[in-house]
């Protein structure tokens, strides 16, 4: 991507909040547990169908802020957010954006292509 | 040109740029060539086993359909009769709804990606070169035309 008018060499990038949940001795009843069988085969169906990928690639061309832009505006991601993939995409050469169902990962495809970045979607393996 | 940022407390939609004459001349003058990029230019896969002919068939024609509406859209654009361009005294401004700004930055990307293009995708310092022919030269000046109102505009979310 085109660099223009400010570099961003200070970016710093966010870091997630961890937090440890200990169990509560005084609160701790004999716990039934579901039967999951059902639930983790329907989760299993959710992420075979969530296997697309789509992937913003580097071009010379695209400004950098305008591709920040555009991440926000498809996606509904904050500043850094959006920022942090768009220095993926110029430091890497890629960023993965999102993984997705085919039809959902053909929808951001085509937004991001209407936008005129490269973005593909590709089947995960 | 530069973003004029609305009085906080206007509960204004409008987004105001102050533009000078030569500016207004020369966006109108950028904008009169699109659309530059081509469909083809649009891959839906990188992965050649699963370069889906209707699913790459799909994207081009969604590209297509976008330009001709885009297309549409800008020919009212360049008549300029809508408000979009106001003088106030001697000042001249832009004032962009934020759809029409969102339209006019892909616009803008159009014609810089597909002059791009056109130069035969070139790293952006190599088109400097030397010598140019009469053809390059108008594509990189469109790229640079388009790039310089691509960033103006992008001020408003700064």
């Amino acid at each position: 991507m085109r660099e223009r008018y400010f570099a961003r060499d200070n970016f710093i990038g966010t870091f997630p909040k961890i937090e440890y949940h200990y169990p509560m001795p005084e609160t701790a009843v004999p716990i039934t547990r579901p039967d999951t069988a059902e639930d983790q085969q329907t989760k299993s169906r959710e992420d075979l169908d969530r296997g697309y990928l789509v992937i913003c690639w580097d071009d010379p061309v695209n400004l950098m802020d305008y591709v920040t832009h555009v991440f926000q505006m498809v996606f509904g991601w904050a500043n850094a957010q959006a920022e942090q993939h768009m220095l993926e995409v110029h430091n890497a050469g890629k960023s993965l954006l999102v993984r997705e169902t085919f039809e959902k990962a053909e929808h951001y495809v085509h937004q991001l292509h209407g936008y005129g970045l490269q973005a593909t979607m590709e089947r995960e393996e | 040109m530069r973003f004029v940022p609305a009085h906080p407390t206007t509960a204004s939609q409008v987004l105001r740029f102050q533009i000078s004459r030569l500016e207004k001349a020369l966006l109108l003058a950028t904008v009169q060539i699109f659309p530059v990029l081509d469909s083809s230019y649009h891959r839906i896969t990188k992965d050649p086993k699963n370069a889906a002919a209707a699913e790459q068939r799909l994207l081009e024609e969604a590209m297509e359909r976008q330009k001709a509406e885009h297309k549409a859209r800008l020919t009212d654009f360049l008549r300029a009769k809508a408000p979009v361009f106001q003088e106030v005294r001697d000042e001249l401004y832009l004032n962009l709804t934020g759809e029409e700004l969102e339209w006019l930055l892909q616009v803008l990307n159009d014609i810089r990606v597909g002059s791009w293009v056109q130069l035969g995708s070139p790293d952006t310092d190599a088109v400097r070169r030397a010598s140019l022919t009469a053809e390059e030269a108008r594509a990189v000046a469109a790229m640079d035309m388009s790039a310089y109102f691509q960033s103006g505009l992008l001020e408003a979310f700064r």
